[in-house]
């Protein structure tokens, strides 16, 4: 039975408590702070030793899962991997750089060889000042802001040679860079680079551990970048790149903060070219202008979850109406299509739509989530990715799934279904 | 004779108003910065350990490299992931709101924002130093004795700090001062709305780099006391941090030492 007492009473007993709690209060002050002395003891635990900095990192990966097929069958999949990445100090002003990765695959990725050794790269720099170098070797030189697709990442084609998942952040490391010389001056608010790729082999190699330069240096090109930063807001970047045979393409880098969780980006390439089709099909075509581009904000809440979405614009690719021909064509062009989209990766039409999510610490510290929906706009397919990721102090448990959404022949509806465990142990 | 007497009494009032004068509260809270951070460029390791009721949750450690601004007197700071491996050689550029990440393994140098933290409890901007006599208003909210980071009571000046810029992480701060040496005993950062979001004790002060300087921060979550993050300061070097080092154009090819 509760209690009721009198008005009078009530607040009586209410200004008996706060004279309670203030007498307690002035008696003892430092109650107020109990919680910060329980983490002021807890913070006198011994100190670790400082751990030394070192210019190597180390990973192997255990991956097993298994992929529904097109045809309707199950195929199980398991893979070993090892990454290597290597930046050494031979001299004062002198360094060298090696990144290489091996996937040795169950049942092969491609044809009948297990493994696949990825040269990611291998040169070596020669810093005269802090303002001026030289670097000479494999290099993978990336550009662009974009999540995804990344136009003024000119030196993307054929730069895939293991695919071990369809996460663009995957795709962007796992891959060769392009043999080349590379010269930098950087000053206070800004940096030049240029840079030349020679030619130096004609076709790809499917061999396992082949430098496949054939694949990153089919043809002489170069490239300028300029960046200037005009203020905390603006750093922009202006790029200029040619190649063998082709006309000279502008491109253009921004990233800006729109407010404290927000970030805007654009990216843009533009330049006089054949279409895609008529490259892939190798077609007579007078060159035309065409544009590329890659926009969107990344919003990040304070949960620490960051969502990016993307819009991508390519005029050089197909038309909703000239995909759908293509679709539709029992001729080899469509396959010949698909093979050059996916080895330059472009898109196969003009327009697309991305949200991607990144979310450390989600729900649980050391849980790691990660996300992608792609949306073709012509033909409505969709890519689906989803990556739960868990970090102990050198291990990760990783379980991924990758989706689709679309008919055989759109731009996505060809991606298998698939899911993946995976363990990966740092050294 | 009477004259004379009267001038003696002004001079002399004069001159013990002159050398009585208490600081300002910006003075006290700049003469507080200068405790902490050399004024000169310099590099050291700090060794971050989270805990979480009780128990140790992570540890990451990060090379810093900082310099004050030429224009603004406030730092630029590169930051670059020690351990744990799988972030090893990653690399963070913090200059006010113009931040930037570098993976070397993607080669993406990708822009944050400052909401985007990377490590646990600890904003970006906790892990770097700052000149807060640079970016707050400082007001005197009394004097009072409290206990330090080594649980010893202090007599301290008590700030109200007020963001005079919108490039920092909290709105409004108090900050406890030691009124005979300047050293920063402890601090209290409150969101716009009055929450409190953490507790800082500047602690083991040291002699490193010229004077007694904190080689510990402990920071305690406003909302849940249970969730600590120390930060160990070691490896204190003079050293030379060059302008072209701090901007997104040299993060892929920062080779220290």
């Amino acid at each position: 039975m509760r209690l009721v007492l009198p008005t009078r009473w009530r607040q009586r007993r209410l200004s008996m408590g706060a004279l309670g709690a203030l007498a307690v209060a002035l008696a003892f002050p430092a109650a107020a702070q109990s919680g910060d002395i329980d983490a002021l003891l807890l913070a006198d635990a011994p100190a670790a030793p400082t751990v030394a900095a070192r210019d190597w990192q180390l990973f192997s990966e255990l991956a097993a899962g298994q992929v529904h097929t097109l045809l309707g069958r199950d195929r199980d999949n398991q893979r070993v991997s090892l990454d290597l990445q290597i930046d050494h100090s031979l001299a004062p002003g002198w360094r060298a750089v090696l990144a290489d990765r091996l996937d040795v695959s169950w049942p092969p990725q491609v044809g009948q060889e297990h493994p696949i050794n990825t040269l990611k790269e291998a040169w070596v720099g020669w810093q005269a000042s802090d303002t001026q170098a030289v670097d000479l070797g494999r290099i993978n030189a990336r550009f662009g802001v974009a999540t995804g697709y990344s136009p003024t990442d000119y030196f993307r084609t054929g730069s895939i040679r293991s695919v071990v998942s369809v996460d663009p952040g995957s795709l962007k490391k796992n891959r060769q860079g392009a043999f080349m010389l590379r010269s930098q001056a950087v000053w206070d608010q800004g940096a030049l680079t240029a840079l030349f790729s020679p030619r130096l082999a004609a076709q790809p190699s499917s061999t396992p551990f082949a430098l496949n330069e054939g694949a990153t240096n089919a043809s002489n090109r170069w490239l300028l970048a300029w960046s200037q930063r005009l203020n905390d807001q603006f750093n922009p970047q202006w790029l200029l790149y040619g190649e063998e045979r082709q006309a000279p393409q502008t491109g253009f880098n921004l990233a800006t903060l729109i407010n404290d969780s927000t970030v805007a980006f654009a990216e843009w390439s533009g330049g006089r070219s054949r279409s895609q089709l008529a490259q892939a099909l190798d077609l007579p075509e007078d060159r035309s202008f065409h544009q590329r581009l890659s926009a969107g904000a990344t919003w990040t809440a304070a949960s620490k979850l960051s969502l990016t979405l993307e819009y991508s614009r390519n005029n050089a690719a197909l038309s909703a109406p000239a995909w759908r021909a293509l679709q539709n064509s029992a001729s080899i062009g469509y396959a010949m299509y698909r093979n050059w989209t996916i080895t330059a990766q472009e898109m196969a039409t003009r327009n697309m739509y991305a949200v991607y999510a990144h979310w450390p610490d989600a729900l649980v510290p050391h849980l790691e989530l990660n996300a992608m929906v792609r949306a073709n706009a012509a033909d409505h397919s969709q890519l689906h990715w989803l990556e739960l990721r868990y970090h102990w102090s050198q291990i990760d448990l990783a379980m991924q799934w990758q989706g689709s959404k679309g008919s055989a022949r759109s731009e996505f509806g060809a991606v298998p279904h698939a899911w993946e465990l995976s363990v990966r142990k740092y050294f | 004779m009477k004259k004379q007497c009267k001038s003696l009494l002004a001079l002399l009032a004069f001159c013990m108003g002159t050398a009585w004068a208490a600081p300002s509260a910006q003075e006290i809270l700049a003469a507080s910065d200068a405790v902490r951070n050399p004024d000169f460029s310099f590099g050291l390791t700090n060794t971050l350990i989270e805990y979480r009721k009780g128990q140790q949750t992570d540890t990451n450690t990060l090379a810093i490299y900082s310099k004050a601004d030429a224009s603004s007197g406030q730092f630029r700071s590169l930051v670059r992931f020690v351990a744990p491996a799988r972030d090893t050689n990653k690399l963070m550029l913090y200059s006010g709101k113009d931040l930037w990440f570098f993976d070397p393994s993607s080669k993406a140098s990708i822009r944050l924002s400052p909401q985007q933290r990377l490590l646990g409890q600890a904003s970006n901007g906790d892990v770097v130093t700052v000149n807060l006599a640079k970016d707050y208003g400082a007001q005197l909210a009394g004097e009072e004795d409290t206990q330090d980071g080594e649980r010893k009571t202090r007599h301290c000046y008590k700030l109200a700090l007020s963001a005079q810029t919108p490039d920092v992480s909290y709105p409004r701060i108090d900050i406890w001062i030691d009124t005979g040496n300047h050293q920063p005993i402890k601090a209290r950062y409150y969101a716009d709305s009055g929450q409190l979001l953490k507790t800082a004790y500047f602690r083991h002060y040291q002699r490193q780099l010229g004077q007694e300087r904190p080689t510990e921060t402990v920071i305690i979550d406003g909302l849940d006391p249970t969730w600590v993050t120390v930060m160990r300061f070691t490896d204190w070097t003079r050293r030379e941090v060059p302008d072209a080092w701090l901007q997104r154009d040299y993060l892929p090819r920062f080779k220290p030492e």
